[in-house]
């Protein structure tokens, strides 16, 4: 893949997380097809969720324009977003469900 | 072809004019057994044909249900059958002269074999194969119509989902739907217990509060009907591949529905009443019973079939390879490798979104390409390969609540 292609996508305008369409390394850009780029703080597998800005604990996390989660600790620009720091308001979705 | 070059109406699609009005894209001979024990003599009696556009449909209970009365009937009248021929062991309680005398009603030939009436296997399947070749005469001689996108019913269906499916080939298809939907077509989605706490965005886009009432009311219904059942939808492959919530999983099934405004919503054989994008409601009504609503992906199909879609684009991130009875399965695949793996049972590749060659949008254009090329005649790769997957089993379903289907 080219150097500086999109490696991330954001579904809907308001969003506070990206998608990674592929593996994201610590400290490379993730950026997305319209030039949105931030650096990833951590590795983001691909189809995981990036931080696009400091999430306060609380507050929804906003995927294609809809709650997928609420966040269950601070969560800052560039971080992983996953069960270890976001909650279903629906059912547990704590580490027993690891395989 | 490039739909966007010119009007999606202006694509060479033909149709089969029915007595009803409605048309189909294939015209198809249906032979459907009315219990299990009649499934064999129908294998065989079909079997010779498949390449043929013979299709083996059926129902393997032995107690009445409404619910599989409801369903045959609608499939063996659909637009793309021409045809029926029904076998019956002669014992089962299957309204099986019901059925024919709607078969007849919708102006196609059918015919009505009892197994133990028709001198056991060997005879049943001697007189259906004579009657079968007869039919199939009148049916290749058959003459077609214009067909336009405003004739199409499509549903839409997903299985096999992987972490790409929410971000490449669903949102592609999402897109897709709008674009049909705009042309006037007519669209489905499904699976309401795979939509959960995707409700209140869902009631954003309903066309009338009553609607949005239905639709929240639906979701809640699947909801409890699967906490009482003990089976969750989230768990460890979900979470592997980058999903962390129930929601976020139902969120990549939701984004094939696309953007538009949601017109109703269906239960399994009724008809949307006019072009627009519909849910269907998959769940039964009232307390757990006959077990998991559907068994597998085949009979959400089915039902989404019987409630009139002449076509289903099916996406998968793990490769699913199924087809459908009665309406071509169309085939996305979200990720590039499976689509290496299995180019052969695939039609569109979501991959190329995720590699950075393809949009969403372009994607979503090769699947109203795809649909329009189907539609066109030419058989998908699941149809091409022999695929005609079908289940049908016992549910309950009340009517369809008031403010369901706004005028």
């Amino acid at each position: 893949m080219a150097e500086g292609a999109a490696n991330m996508v954001i579904l809907a305008q308001n969003d506070n997380v990206g998608i990674a369409l592929r593996d994201i390394a610590t400290g490379s850009l993730a950026r997305t097809v319209a030039g949105t780029a931030l650096e990833a703080r951590q590795a983001i597998p691909q189809g995981h969720k990036i931080a696009l800005v400091d999430i306060e604990p609380g507050a929804l996390i906003l995927r294609l324009g809809v709650p997928v989660g609420i966040a269950k600790a601070t969560i800052p620009q560039g971080r992983l977003v996953h069960v270890h720091n976001i909650a279903s308001r629906y059912l547990n979705n704590d580490e027993d469900h690891y395989e | 072809m490039n739909s966007l070059d010119h009007p999606l109406d202006g694509a060479p699609m033909r149709g089969y004019l029915r007595q009803d009005g409605r048309k189909g894209i294939r015209n198809y001979m249906v032979v459907a057994y009315l219990v299990e024990c009649a499934h064999h003599v129908a294998r065989k009696i079909a079997s010779p044909y498949e390449d043929d556009g013979v299709q083996l449909i059926g129902f393997p209970g032995c107690y009445p249900s409404d619910y599989a009365n409801r369903v045959m009937t609608d499939l063996c009248t659909h637009p793309n059958v021409g045809a029926v021929l029904l076998i019956s062991l002669g014992c089962e309680e299957f309204q099986r002269k019901k059925l024919k005398e709607a078969i007849e009603a919708s102006g196609r030939p059918v015919e009505l074999l009892t197994i133990q009436g028709s001198g056991g296997t060997t005879g049943t399947t001697h007189i259906g194969r004579v009657w079968v070749e007869a039919q199939l005469v009148a049916l290749k001689a058959a003459t077609t119509v214009p067909f336009a996108l405003s004739d199409l019913v499509v549903g839409t269906k997903c299985g096999g989902s992987d972490g790409l499916s929410g971000v490449t080939i669903n949102p592609a298809v999402g897109h897709a739907v709008d674009l049909m939907v705009d042309a006037g077509a007519t669209v489905m989605f499904e699976e309401t217990c795979e939509l959960i706490g995707c409700e209140e965005h869902m009631v954003g886009r309903a066309v009338s509060p009553e609607l949005g009432h239905a639709l929240r009311e639906a979701i809640r219904k699947a909801d409890t009907y699967y906490r009482d059942l003990g089976h969750g939808s989230f768990g460890g492959g979900n979470i592997k591949y980058g999903l962390s919530t129930l929601e976020e999983k139902s969120l990549g099934a939701y984004a094939k529905s696309g953007s538009r405004p949601i017109s109703g919503m269906l239960k399994p054989g009724i008809r949307p009443p006019h072009p627009g994008l519909y849910l269907m409601d998959t769940v039964n009504d009232g307390p757990v019973r006959y077990g998991i609503p559907n068994i597998n992906d085949t009979q959400t199909i089915t039902e989404m079939v019987a409630s009139g879609c002449h076509l289903i684009i099916f996406t998968t991130g793990a490769g699913s390879v199924v087809g459908q009875a009665l309406s071509p399965v169309i085939k996305g695949v979200s990720n590039s490798r499976v689509f290496q793996r299995m180019e052969g049972d695939m039609d569109v590749n979501g991959g190329t979104i995720a590699d950075g060659i393809e949009t969403v949008e372009d994607v979503g254009r090769h699947v109203v390409e795809a649909v329009i090329t189907a539609a066109s005649g030419t058989p998908t790769k699941s149809e091409a390969l022999g695929h005609q997957e079908f289940v049908l089993s016992y549910k309950t379903y009340e009517p369809l609540g008031p403010g369901c289907l706004p005028v």
